[in-house]
């Protein structure tokens, strides 16, 4: 994750909150929620290196495959749950939205953009894109559910999910007057803040 | 690595939670390792059902692989403390012990024992060490469930707390499969009631088949398959004649070792400890609320081969801790011994434990 989205994640996230990180890879996040915000922290990872990095940080992380469901957390009241980068690797996107949403009161989401220019020319030379936000090739990746900004508001808006605060960096990690304008165009990724209507 | 075993007496006993009072009582002790200046680096380890004192340095070692110079709990920067439980029948004030109101070895009448005695014992041998904080309490099974109540009963005496292999409480089918054991024992003709002490026999062929169907039960369909297959036993290596299968040989060879060492009374009192643990006991039921003051850093480790205490008993030791904002973390390793793998050191076992020792 670049500097200036986990700064926004952070800003985001009120003093003292109980927060659940899906997809917390080596838990810098949560490391840094806690030690800044107070946070009372929880990490969700599939991946065992990076769990064994997280508690030598002396962090709190359960190993999980998103996947498979997360409906047991939903008994433990959560104030955020943040899923960054982790979306479009998930088999059910949409279902693993609505489950956060279900467990906890916000939920901050934030995703890369295949409409993003770089993506398009990549796919207009008839190649899949490789890009900072998406490095890997098309047979590495595991990316499997890429989309839009626009794609990705549409379906906030057919679930219901209310976005209450938006951000778009592009490709050097900043607010750029192009990104704010046309998003779809000119962010590379998209920062969400999402509650239940 | 610097071995010390010792038989450590409390002349000022203890209260058991039967309502019952051990007027003195003796434990057996073995540490590995140095306590350091400001006794912060003591770890203390808790033995599963039939295991004793012994964790490391020599063949009877039960957690030799785990516990050592450089190993995932490591003897070069911490003194590992570990004792036979308080009934247990490797030193310790057990069934075996004289009874000083009789002069007469306790046997069958030696009260019951629990989870929370053990732990309670246990911290008295902490003060014995004047230890204040252990920097961890860890085991396996029933020494999973000595950590888990070590870190409710004594939340300021403990910063972590490793729980390998166990549950908040026995299932139904884990109390079953101990009185399939108990039965065994008990219908022996040499139990004679649990009076087989003054009477000079042991109840060895009840205890040889409670113990080959506790193997069964710590072992796994896939490891089973794997170490034997349905070869057949050869000829010359088999302990009688009954035996057909390489299975049956292990299984017969295990059941006679076990019955040779272990005491018949202790195996009752155990079982009977194990099956009686519930941690919310206490709170009637409520797990959270038992689990609401736990001030030590958890790490819970389930086995995906484990059947008798599977995978979704540590989930549940990890919710309630998550519900109750107890730091907890919570992985299920591949572990092809079932039960038993939390006695082997596979590579992520000893980095995770590793990691939360080390871990700020």
């Amino acid at each position: 994750m670049n500097i200036s989205t986990s700064k926004i994640i952070k800003d985001w996230v009120p003093n003292n909150s109980k927060v659940i990180d899906f997809g917390c890879g080596d838990g810098s996040l949560l490391k840094d929620l806690i030690n800044e915000k107070n946070a009372c922290g929880y990490g969700v990872e599939i991946d065992l290196k990076k769990i064994q990095e997280c508690v030598v940080k002396g962090l709190s992380v359960i190993q999980k495959d998103i996947d498979e469901g997360i409906q047991d957390f939903e008994s433990s009241n959560f104030d955020v749950a943040i899923m960054a980068s982790s979306i479009q690797c998930l088999r059910n996107p949409h279902m693993a939205l609505r489950r956060m949403l279900r467990l906890s009161k916000q939920c901050i989401v934030t995703l890369p953009n295949l409409g993003f220019w770089k993506c398009r020319l990549h796919l207009a030379s008839g190649k899949m894109p490789v890009t900072p936000n998406l490095p890997s090739s098309w047979y590495e990746t595991k990316n499997l559910h890429l989309c839009t900004i626009k794609d990705f508001e549409k379906l906030c808006e057919d679930e219901g999910f209310a976005i209450n605060k938006r951000l778009f960096l592009n490709d050097n990690g900043v607010k750029g007057l192009l990104s704010s304008l046309s998003p779809n165009l000119f962010a590379s990724e998209g920062i969400y803040l999402l509650a239940k209507k | 690595m610097k071995i010390n075993t010792d038989l450590i007496k409390f002349e000022s006993g203890i209260n058991l939670e039967s309502g019952i009072k051990l007027e003195s009582f003796e434990l057996m002790v073995e540490t590995y390792g140095e306590l350091n200046a400001d006794k912060t680096n003591g770890i203390l380890v808790c033995h599963a059902f039939s295991g004793n004192h012994q964790a490391s340095g020599s063949e009877s070692g039960w957690w030799n692989e785990i516990i050592g110079p450089d190993k995932a709990i490591d003897t070069n920067k911490y003194f590992v403390v570990c004792s036979n439980n308080l009934g247990g029948c490797s030193g310790s004030t057990g069934p075996l012990s004289i009874n000083p109101k009789t002069n007469k070895s306790y046997g069958k009448d030696f009260p019951n024992v629990s989870v929370l005695d053990w732990v309670n014992s246990q911290k008295k041998l902490m003060d014995y060490f004047e230890i204040k904080q252990w920097h961890m309490v860890a085991g396996g099974s029933l020494g999973g469930m000595q950590a888990l109540q070590w870190s409710i009963s004594f939340p300021d005496s403990i910063k972590k707390a490793g729980i390998f292999a166990a549950a908040v409480k026995s299932s139904t089918q884990n109390i079953a499969m101990n009185e399939v054991g108990r039965e065994a024992i008990r219908k022996d003709k040499n139990y004679m009631g649990g009076e087989y002490l003054d009477n000079n026999v042991k109840p060895k062929n009840g205890l040889k088949t409670a113990r080959m169907l506790g193997h069964i039960t710590y072992s796994s369909e896939s490891i089973m398959d794997q170490k034997f297959g349905r070869k057949f036993q050869d000829i010359n290596s088999k302990v009688d004649g009954t035996v057909d299968y390489e299975v049956e040989n292990y299984l017969q060879y295990k059941g006679e070792k076990f019955s040779d060492t272990f005491d018949a009374n202790s195996y009752i009192l155990m079982t009977k400890a194990m099956d009686g643990y519930d941690a919310a006991s206490k709170t009637h039921g409520d797990l959270e609320l038992a689990m609401s003051d736990i001030k030590a850093k958890l790490l819970v480790v389930g086995f995906d081969s484990d059947w008798l205490y599977p995978p979704k008993r540590s989930k549940e030791i990890q919710l309630a801790a998550m519900n109750v904002n107890v730091p907890c973390s919570c992985v299920i390793l591949e572990g092809k011994q079932g039960h038993d793998s939390f006695l082997f050191a596979s590579d992520d076992y000893v980095n995770i434990i590793k990691g939360f020792i080390e871990s700020v």
